[in-house]
């Protein structure tokens, strides 16, 4: 067990999220930076799901901490990694280490400053989170109020149960991440983008300005959306009459459609470009630009409100070799002991 | 228009859209029907899920197992069965609702607009009787299902009983739960409390999203609607709405469904004898207005 002490900002109980759901209006949840969760469940010997969100395979729950804060005390002796966004954490007031697995013994503290780098750390616990399996995940879906711990963000007094242990559970102490593989949780971030279907409703000068522009994150963004603060984007003249009539008068409005997938890029009437998050709802109605690869999703997630975030184009071909060589870092190579 | 052959969309290292045109119609959505019906059933390999919606069809794939080419390939050999939809396994569903009710008017209020139902009434030409009369006088075709979990969207199947109403140009913070409401020519329910910009003109006792499961029908999972079902609207009175209300919150309402199969291509048949093309193409009837 895992008494909250503090639940920070907004934590929440996260894994590689559910699949499957999309055609009931559904979307995936799940880790906003899944390289870290991860890494974290790696550490800690819990199966690390991916490389996508997989059905049945969304691997072990952990708990995503938003810009830091929280406090938690261990009710049994616990193996524990805290992965993600940089900020101190401390055992009973010492200090901890961060892309490491330690124990935190029954009866200790393990609290969190607030983050320096990056916007969201991952904390597992070897065994995993066990709140109830909901269509196929433990991850937490804040407004449809389901998944994780009773569909919410975590409060004080809240008591999670861990999963069982293995036997040798001693032997994962002291399991860190290959310091070359410790990603950068800095701006400016870059984006990686594949061109999206409505691209070429955009002028040629708007979309050359989209991947010029250092934008910036607005902080109204959150798991349903990152919305980028930054100059105005112009539309094509000559839209179909029928086009106007189906969906709408504003020259971004397409046809209601799934722009579903994680990490489309919505730009309502071409001011804010949005970002489609983990929560994001499963159909768009505007027109986009580009999608960023899915690899460089969990880069997102380490944005902080204001930072400049720049979009650089990528073929297909090369977003699935940076998905490729991604997941062939969750393996033991990628580990010390 | 719908195209010669279906497009191919990228979205990004792991998913696609399937174009069978750019217009929303009944008959364009039989054929995404069709073909998710058919990839349901034999999956090329790489595919982790679909999203049929109104005039495309999502895909989910895992790039590493099969290429983005050969999925592609796969579905466009899929679609040359599918030239002409016969027949598609649809749910009549029926939803009870009190129009013009007070809910719908405290949101109104709460945002500052007029009682949403008077403008819909106005916006079509019709009375506030004459809008439920409509409303409640034909079956509506479920394209798609999604937004937030739950809703869903929805067209009448006759096309003289299509009424609506533009959008609201600047969305409500919030909305009471499972209230009915027109976006441009479209039907649907909120599920819960939610944001939007619907027009309200209703709300309905039954719920739409049950996360905690509680009525047999939500066995399967916690939304009612489903792509391909139709939607028969029926006005009940405050104390049916009450009477309603508290069965389904007892969890034991019986839900009013028929499985059915849909003879496509009987109603396709049915649209063209209506001399009616089959969308109704109003060059007045932009959104303007709102």
């Amino acid at each position: 067990m895992l008494e909250v002490i503090d639940g920070g900002l907004q934590t929440t109980v996260q894994d590689m999220g559910r699949q499957g759901s999309m055609a009931l209006g559904i979307p995936p949840s799940g880790a906003q930076d899944a390289f870290s969760l991860r890494i974290a469940n790696l550490l800690v010997g819990n199966p690390t799901g991916g490389p996508l969100v997989i059905r049945d395979d969304p691997g072990s729950a952990g708990l995503e901490i938003l810009l830091g804060r929280l406090k938690v005390r261990a009710l049994k002796d616990l193996v524990v990694a805290l992965t993600g966004a940089k900020l101190d954490v401390t055992i009973d007031g010492a200090p901890a280490p961060r892309w490491q697995a330690f124990w935190l013994r029954a009866g200790q503290t393990l609290a969190c400053g607030i983050t320096r780098e990056g916007a969201r750390a991952y904390l597992a616990v070897h065994g995993g989170i066990d709140v109830p399996v909901y269509l196929g995940s433990r991850a937490t879906h804040m407004r449809g109020q389901f998944g994780g711990f009773e569909g919410r963000v975590l409060r004080q007094g809240d008591r999670l149960s861990i999963g069982p242990a293995r036997l040798d559970v001693a032997s994962l102490v002291g399991r860190r991440l290959r310091p070359d593989l410790l990603p950068r949780h800095a701006a400016p971030w870059e984006v990686r983008v594949v061109r999206g279907p409505e691209a070429d409703t955009f002028t040629e000068q708007s979309e050359t300005t989209f991947y010029a522009t250092a934008w910036k994150l607005n902080p109204k963004s959150d798991r349903t959306g990152m919305r980028f603060i930054g100059p105005a984007l112009s539309f094509r003249p000559g839209r179909p009459r029928y086009l106007i009539d189906d969906a709408g008068q504003d020259p971004s409005n397409i046809a209601i459609d799934p722009g579903a997938p994680l990490g489309t890029i919505q730009v309502p009437s071409g001011v804010e470009p949005i970002v489609l998050g983990v929560d994001s709802p499963t159909i768009g109605g505007y027109a986009r630009i580009g999608t960023v690869i899915s690899t460089d999703m969990a880069t997102l997630g380490q944005a902080r409100p204001f930072e400049a975030v720049r979009f650089v184009r990528c073929t297909w071909v090369a977003a699935v070799a940076a998905l490729r060589e991604q997941h062939a870092l969750i393996s033991e190579s990628s580990v010390l002991a | 228009m719908i195209y010669e052959s279906p497009m191919f969309r990228t979205l990004g290292d792991t998913a696609l859209n399937v174009e069978f045109g750019d217009e929303t119609s009944i008959p364009l959505n039989f054929r995404i029907l069709a073909l998710d019906q058919a990839i349901r059933k034999n999956p090329p390999k790489g595919i982790l899920e679909t999203n049929p919606q109104v005039r495309s069809l999502g895909i989910v794939y895992n790039p590493l197992v099969n290429t983005r080419d050969r999925i592609v390939d796969a579905i466009r050999e899929l679609t040359q069965s599918l030239r002409a939809v016969e027949r598609l396994p649809s749910r009549r569903v029926t939803i009870p609702a009190l129009y013009d009710d007070p809910w719908s008017r405290e949101c109104a209020e709460a945002f500052g607009v007029r009682n949403n139902m008077e403008y819909i009434a106005e916006f079509n030409r019709m009375t506030v009787a004459q809008v439920i009369e409509t409303h409640t006088a034909c079956d509506y075709w479920v394209t798609g299902v999604g937004f937030v979990p739950g809703t869903f969207v929805s067209y009448a199947m006759d096309p003289r009983k299509r009424i609506g109403a533009p959008l609201y140009r600047t969305p409500r913070t919030w909305t009471h739960s499972r209230l009915l409401n027109f976006g441009g020519n479209t039907s649907t329910i909120y599920p819960f409390r939610v944001p939007g910009g619907g027009q309200l003109f209703g709300r309905t006792p039954i719920n739409i999203f049950e996360p905690e499961q509680k009525n047999r029908v939500f066995k399967d999972g916690p939304v009612l609607a489903r792509t391909g079902d139709r939607h028969r609207y029926v006005s009940i009175s405050r104390d049916d709405y009450d009477a309603i209300r508290a069965e389904v919150e007892a969890g034991v309402y019986e839900y009013q469904i028929e499985e059915g199969v849909f003879d496509c291509a009987a109603y396709l048949a049915w649209l063209d004898d209506l001399g009616e093309p089959r969308e109704k193409r109003d060059p007045e009837s932009t959104w303007e207005r709102a």
